[in-house]
């Protein structure tokens, strides 16, 4: 049984006058100690799906429409909101995208680290801060910087303490919304082997929302494609990066600049996504494919496992039509 | 790689005796900014001072607040009574000391109550939204509907005069601002990651409203509390004025105020000297205020 499995997830926005579909019948399995990484353009979906697995979704508008998720064989949509509040932060937490704004920028990185460990599990006040120093420690700032307020850090410094907060209780499952996101490129690359480091050090599962690439490739052990809130493409690391089936990853592929051909453009993918409160009926990326046909409009691809663990929900692969 | 790293790092800092233990406190912290702000000091200081003064009114004045003596009436300032007599020959100096207990105590008093019941409510409010917020903001609005003048009289006439009735009855008219001042800063920092992120730390709504919101919003709330003062003391006045306040001839500085505006052209001390206390202490609560509010914000240290 995988740590994490999501089965038919569907998420709509409820607004006065449309329905967004955000997020429509996905299914994804993360196992312990295992990466997934969930790739996608702006809007794609992503952010939420990470936040129904935290049961943070704004009630309204959202609003799940099926589907199940199961952590540790429990579906947290059936759990109460006090159970809840006992697994996030200790079973399965997550980091922000923009670290500027995920800090109380009242208390001092120390407390908030602290905080953690008070919420879960018993520790008393000096307890909690002795940790709180080891985990800075830990991710690499000097403990005596505890009682320092967020504003007196850098944007990476304080990517630190908010991975050193989603790490304090050692959870299990580890959400990363696009953590690199906000930093520069230097900095990535430190928060990334951190990240790296300690998901080895706990045996964390993660959950790499991103729509980098270049970051997949350096972290995860499988690769989930999301487009318009559909899972197009899924399948281990290599799979994906050696050969990508789905048009839109090949898309994806080629909207990166590479360094060993001389290239005098990049080939970016054209057009933009569908208006997620107005999706095609047929396949969602048929307005922008280049290998499109009249049958792509009409009727939804399946989603297909083309060889044992990659999965393509295309019309143009495998089946009858090959070409 | 890090981990080795920062490991070698710690063991090379405890080498070098750099202790690893949190030594100032938060509370240390903040009072050594205020001891740095030199007009907060100021305003300190007055108000300690005018504490002491109206505390041990007796110890500062030979004159009761309520003997009159006809031939000394409308006596400007002199040796024997440092600030002049009033219209029924009673020393001013000994009415502002007593008179100060009144004020002080009810306006800060209602100050108390009507801010911890609109903080309460207003983050409530704010920080949930939907349908809550829309009662509370509706009963919050037939409060502020009604004049306030007009809501301490009502409050007062039901409760009866005396100075913690008094101190409701303003209470009561002040609560609704308080409110939605609070609601508004909470509105504005919900959306804050911060807020999220402490809610997948597993913080429940309780904890993230009092740890994470409200620390937040002290700014506006100290702000709108030091201007509250003043108008605090007026309303007393208010009400001493029609008779549920403060009964005479027990002294207060708004209706000595305001007793005294009919000999404004005549003898304006009795006016000037209540007004002048009533400013001070304001003004003192203003800028102790405003030190308060920087020391608390951890953003403006040094």
């Amino acid at each position: 049984m995988s740590l994490l499995e999501i089965k038919n997830l569907t998420v709509e926005y409820v607004l006065r006058k449309s329905v967004v579909h955000a997020v429509n019948n996905i299914s994804l399995n993360v196992d312990a100690g295992k990466t997934l990484g969930l790739v996608g353009e702006t809007g794609a979906g992503k952010t939420t799906t990470a936040l129904s697995i935290m049961g943070l979704l704004p009630h309204p508008p959202a609003k799940v429409q099926s589907g199940e998720i199961l952590f540790e064989g429990q579906d947290l949509l059936k759990m109460k909101e006090h159970d809840l509040e006992n697994i996030r932060g200790n079973k399965i937490s997550m980091i922000f995208q923009d670290p500027m704004t995920a800090l109380n920028p009242v208390l001092t990185v120390g407390e908030q680290i602290a905080e953690t460990f008070h919420l879960h599990g018993n520790y008393s006040r000096a307890e909690a801060e002795k940790e709180s120093l080891k985990m800075l420690e830990m991710v690499g700032i000097r403990p005596e910087r505890s009682t320092e307020y967020p504003h007196q850090f850098s944007g990476g410094m304080k990517q630190r303490v908010v991975i050193a907060m989603a790490l304090a209780c050692k959870p299990q499952l580890l959400i990363a919304d696009e953590p690199t996101t906000a930093l520069d490129v230097t900095i990535q690359a430190q928060v990334l082997e951190l990240m790296n480091d300690l998901k080895v050090t706990f045996n964390t599962a993660m959950l790499l929302i991103t729509h980098d690439l270049g970051i997949v490739a350096e972290t995860c052990d499988d690769v989930a494609i999301i487009y318009a809130g559909q899972l197009v493409e899924y399948g281990s690391i290599e799979q994906i990066f050696d050969n990508p089936l789905h048009p839109y990853t090949i898309g994806l592929f080629g909207s990166i600049p590479s360094l060993d051909e001389d290239v005098e453009r990049l080939k970016p993918i054209p057009g933009l996504m569908p208006d997620p409160a107005n999706l095609p009926v047929g396949c969602k990326f048929c307005t922008r494919c280049s290998r499109a046909v009249k049958q792509c409009e009409e009727a939804e691809p399946e989603y297909l496992e083309v060889e044992p663990g990659h999965f393509v929900r295309c019309n143009r692969i495998g089946g009858t039509d090959n070409g | 790689m890090v981990m080795f790293n920062t490991k070698k790092r710690r063991r090379k800092m405890e080498m070098a005796g750099v202790q690893f233990t949190k030594s100032n406190s938060r509370f240390g912290d903040i009072a050594a900014r205020m001891l740095r702000n030199k007009l907060g000091m100021v305003g300190l200081i007055i108000i300690v001072v005018l504490l002491i003064l109206v505390i041990f009114a007796p110890l500062f004045t030979k004159y009761p607040y309520f003997e009159q003596s006809f031939p000394d009436r409308f006596l400007y300032p002199n040796a024997e009574h440092i600030l002049g007599t009033d219209n029924f020959g009673r020393d001013l100096w000994s009415r502002m000391l007593y008179g100060g207990r009144i004020s002080l105590l009810v306006s800060l008093v209602a100050l108390v109550m009507s801010n911890v019941v609109g903080i309460i409510i207003g983050a409530v409010s704010g920080y949930f939204g939907g349908a809550v917020d829309e009662i509370i903001n509706r009963i919050l609005d037939i409060l502020m509907s009604i004049p306030s003048m007009l809501m301490a009289i009502a409050v007062a006439a039901a409760l009866g005069a005396g100075p913690v009735k008094t101190s409701i009855a303003i209470a009561v008219t002040g609560m609704p601002y308080g409110a939605r001042l609070v609601r508004s800063s909470v509105l504005a920092l919900k959306g804050n990651e911060f807020i999220e992120a402490a809610r997948a730390t597993g913080s429940s709504n309780l904890r993230i409203i009092f740890k994470h919101v409200l620390p937040n919003t002290l700014a506006p709330i100290i702000v709108n509390a030091t201007l509250n003062i003043g108008s605090n003391i007026m309303a007393i006045s208010g009400l001493s004025f029609v008779g549920l306040g403060v009964q005479p001839p027990t002294p207060e500085w708004g209706s000595i105020l305001s007793a005294g505006r009919e000999f404004i052209r005549d003898f304006p001390p009795i006016v000037i000297f209540p007004a002048l206390f009533i400013g001070l202490t304001i003004f003192a609560i203003n800028i102790l205020g405003d030190a308060l509010r920087d020391a608390l914000d951890p953003r403006l240290k040094d």
